[in-house]
């Protein structure tokens, strides 16, 4: 008798395997680790910057590092956490989720995805190289507004220039694949008032992506030539015009702020219905505002422009046009909170960094009313006001978000939940630490002191302030450190999460934690915004 | 209702023990940050030395109390719907109200801001004139015009009468003082603020923007160039001296004398602006050279070439510069840089 065994094909689960299947991968959710990972050791680089920096201006006069020395600290402080950090990162989350939430496969050019990630290291690795080029690192700002960026000399600015060039590729590539696997892989029934709003989120990014980064690396394109082809775009003394420059970069760079916040925004109204066990609170009008946001996002540039001179017609316009972004990011706060209203809220710690987002970022956001009314934000301006205005928006905003989503989606990531209590310390100290460090900014600001300064006047409160923001600095590193230690300790002993740890609402809870390869074996029919939801409800009606 | 199930004893006792670390955590915020307000009022803005400095203050103080009252709204809600629907240890299977939106709630949290938005914005155009362009006090009396040019790393001033005067700025009480602000095309950008006098203003090369303050109190105000513009931007500092009327026209015309038989301090003060940021006080040498004991001090032409038109790292710091101020510059190099000793010969 001949007894025919099958023997069960192994499935090598998708997060294991050599290094070599890691450097040829083309798994979304692989790429979107890579992207995670990646960022998060340049948020270490870039964080380290920012203590170094803080430890300079703990008091009036230090002597920690040079002028030169600082400038570069800052630019690169600058330039990391935006183009490495804040960007791929949020790129990285809609890889690993955009086609599991929306039941796909992969995404739509699973190999264009695999060089995104790729050119994004690169572009990092060029950036870091700078620190070695002659004449060191870059030294004028992440704008880097020229006729200076034109004059300073060394190879820093031109790798600066190179690698956003690179990166402004990567971005391109992943925004359009987003796009196109927003638009046409969505699995049978899930319409365009079903799919997550972390998925609305990440088409309004990939779309203000691809609309904007074109004037960046045009900009860009324009400072090579006259750093080194002798053409004067922005030389004012060869007939160029610097004003031009700041036009273009802000034309992309404003965008770019909702390109960092929506997503993040995304996650939170992913995560507080989940620990609200609750529905969010108007999708549609969280949704409508998205989209309402990333277009008035384009109108706005010009509020960082104020004290170039405008006529008082277009200070106006661009008064009014960045005020009227604050209407649509009022409507998604105040849908948050009518979210914990009435429901059964876990503090876990994705929930404590959701929750934390809405304290701190709606200070950002009123900060920002202060900028946009334009005869006050010539007091402000270039003040350490504006600088904790935008940590307020980008760390109190976007990292929170970021690390709601890591505590959220890591068990899904990896199959074992990050430690609770790890994650309390974690959070409790970034809270307490953050608005240490930068509350008292605001104060600094209005009484005077001008960013991009690695020494200061021993006048009024500076000194102690300063000192207040520094000591916030060390508790938020400490707090980060927390987290690191939370990740290795999980990555051995985590508790197991299994499928759907946090009974949450969305496709990706479906399948296995982390996903097989092939993401699904089957997708069920989607009926509404919540398809695990309506699974479960139908489980409990057939059991009885 | 099921949902509104009371957590056990033991759910609530836990809960009391949870809340410590965050109150650990506001008091570590509010401590130190508090301790720090103490002395200056915290979010009151820079004295206001100006009438269009108490008109965009009005602004700050009215965006302040709408924020207020907006942060309010956010967090108290907040506070109370985390206080009063915290879970007490129930299960995650229990599930909230299932309420998905309400219309009317969506409407009037859209047309609240927006009314808001819609005083702010008003308020602002109504104090925009205000602010940009000051009535005279007196009838009749007529502005001081003043051309501001910005430069690595020194502010450069010019009165109506020629008067040059480097990084102080002296005005009279009570006068509008009109600003053009500019830069050298060959220099880069600045932003030329005193926060106690009026708003900052760029000066691009190529561009010329304009501002004008009233001073309404003698007195020394302190600023900082609000645009970073290289390695020295921290020590671009500049004031305005504030001085009563008469003594500041008896200044100023006996200044005009002084500059133009070369008697004024126009060369100290012209080597303290734009030389000593980077050699020293003395010609020490800081991250430029040291120039005390440097044979280039004896070659006019040969320093000149170097002072109009910058080497290397330095700046073209004389670009432009009049010849009176170039020879002010030389004596005072001559007289008390050159060989450090002060000797009055130094050739």
């Amino acid at each position: 008798m001949a007894v025919r065994v099958e023997r069960p094909t192994t499935v090598v689960p998708w997060n294991r395997g050599r290094v070599s299947s890691w450097l040829t991968t083309v798994d979304h959710k692989r790429i979107g680790i890579l992207y995670i990972v990646t960022s998060l050791v340049f948020f270490l680089a870039g964080g380290v910057l920012s203590i170094l920096m803080r430890t300079q201006l703990a008091t009036p006069d230090a002597d920690v590092f040079s002028r030169d020395s600082y400038n570069q600290l800052f630019t690169m402080h600058g330039t990391t956490m935006i183009f490495l950090v804040v960007v791929p990162i949020l790129a990285g989350f809609g890889n690993f989720l955009v086609p599991l939430m929306i039941g796909a496969r992969d995404v739509a050019f699973p190999r264009l995805n695999a060089l995104s990630y790729w050119l994004f290291l690169f572009g990092g690795i060029v950036l870091y190289s700078s620190w070695f080029a002659g004449g060191g690192a870059p030294q004028s700002g992440w704008t880097s507004y020229p006729p200076l960026s034109v004059y300073t000399q060394g190879n820093g600015q031109d790798l600066w220039i190179l690698s956003l060039h690179i990166l402004t590729l990567a971005s391109l590539a992943g925004a359009i694949n987003f796009i196109v696997t927003i638009h046409n892989m969505r699995t049978r029934g899930m319409t365009w008032m079903r799919i997550p709003l972390f998925v609305w989120t990440i088409e309004v990014y990939s779309i203000l992506l691809v609309l904007v980064l074109p004037a960046l690396s045009a900009g860009l394109t324009l400072l090579l030539l006259d750093r080194q082809a002798g053409t004067h775009f922005f030389i004012p003394s060869e007939g160029g015009n610097a004003v031009l420059y700041q036009h273009v970069f802000w034309f992309f760079g404003h965008p770019e702020v909702y390109i960092m916040i929506l997503p993040a925004m995304g996650i939170i109204s992913e995560v507080i219905p989940v620990f609200a066990r609750k529905p969010i609170f108007g999708y549609k009008a969280i949704a409508i505002s998205t989209a309402v946001i990333g277009f008035y996002s384009l109108l706005v540039w010009g509020h960082h422009m104020f004290t170039v001179g405008m006529p008082g017609y277009l200070l106006g316009f661009f008064m009014v046009s960045s005020m009227i972004i604050a209407v649509p990011t009022g409507i998604k706060i105040f849908n948050w909170v009518a979210t914990t209203w009435r429901g059964n809220l876990i503090f876990d710690t994705a929930m404590l960094f959701a929750l934390g987002f809405i304290v701190v970022f709606t200070i950002g956001g009123l900060s920002g009313i202060f900028l946009a009314a334009y005869p006050f934000d010539w007091q402000v301006h270039d003040t350490y006001f504006v600088v904790a205005h935008l940590h307020y928006v980008l760390f109190g905003g976007s990292m929170f978000g970021i690390f709601a989503g890591l505590y959220y989606w890591w068990p899904k990531m990896f199959g074992r939940i990050l430690n609770e209590r790890l994650g309390k310390v974690h959070f409790w100290l970034t809270f307490a630490g953050f608005n240490m460090a930068f509350f008292p900014q605001h104060m600094l600001g209005l009484d005077g002191m001008a960013r991009r300064i690695y020494n200061y006047r021993d006048v009024g409160q500076w000194a102690e302030y300063n000192l207040v923001s520094t000591i916030g600095s060390y508790i938020m590193g400490l707090g980060i450190l927390a987290f690191v230690v939370n990740v290795v300790i999980t990555r051995k002993r985590g508790r197991r999460a299994g499928n759907d740890p946090w009974l949450a609402d969305t496709l990706e809870w479906y399948t296995t934690s982390p996903p097989q390869p092939h993401n699904f074996d089957q997708v069920p029919y989607v009926t509404s915004a919540r398809p695990l939801r309506d699974l479960r409800r139908r489980l409990q009606e057939a059991r009885g | 209702m099921m949902l509104r199930r009371r957590g056990a004893l033991g759910g609530a006792r836990q809960g009391r023990k949870a809340l410590a670390v965050p109150l650990c955590a506001l008091a570590v915020i509010l401590g130190p940050t508090g301790a720090a307000h103490a002395g200056t009022g915290g979010l009151t803005p820079v004295d206001q030395k100006s009438p269009n400095v108490e008109r965009s203050t009005d602004i700050y103080y009215l965006i302040l109390g709408f924020s207020g009252l907006i942060m309010l709204l956010v967090t108290v809600p907040l506070l109370i719907f985390i206080v009063r629907y915290r879970g007490r240890g129930r299960s995650r299977e229990v599930e909230g109200a299932q309420i998905r939106g309400n219309t009317r709630l969506e409407l009037a949290w859209t047309a609240l801001p927006v009314l808001i938005l819609a005083v702010i914005a008003g308020f602002v155009f109504y104090k925009v004139p205000g602010i940009t362009d000051l009535e005279a006090e007196a009838s009749g009396d007529s502005r001081l015009e003043i051309k501001v040019d910005g430069r690595q790393f020194y502010w450069q001033y010019r009165y109506p009468n020629d008067v040059i005067a480097i990084d102080t700025l002296r005005v009279p009480l009570g006068q509008v003082v009109e600003l053009e602000i500019g830069a050298p095309e060959s220099d880069v950008n600045h932003s030329f603020w005193i926060p106690a006098l009026g708003g900052k203003f760029d000066a691009i090369p190529g561009e010329t923007t304009r501002t004008s303050f009233r001073a309404d109190e003698v007195g020394t105000y302190e600023g900082q160039c609000a645009e970073f513009c290289g390695v020295q931007h921290a020590a671009m500092l500049q004031a305005v001296e504030v001085m009563p009327r008469g003594e500041f026209e008896t200044w100023l015309a006996n200044e005009a004398g002084a500059q133009r038989r070369g008697a004024s301090e126009l060369g100290e003060r012209t080597y303290q602006g734009a030389c000593a940021k980077c050699h020293g006080m003395a010609g020490e040498g800081l991250i430029g050279p040291p120039l005390a004991g440097n044979s280039l001090l004896q070659d006019r032409d040969a320093l000149e070439m170097i002072v109009r038109n910058g080497q290397g790292a330095m700046p073209a710091v004389g670009e432009g510069w009049e010849d009176r101020q170039m020879d002010a510059l030389f004596r005072h190099l001559r007289r008390n840089v050159a060989g450090g000793s002060g000797a009055e010969d130094g050739s």
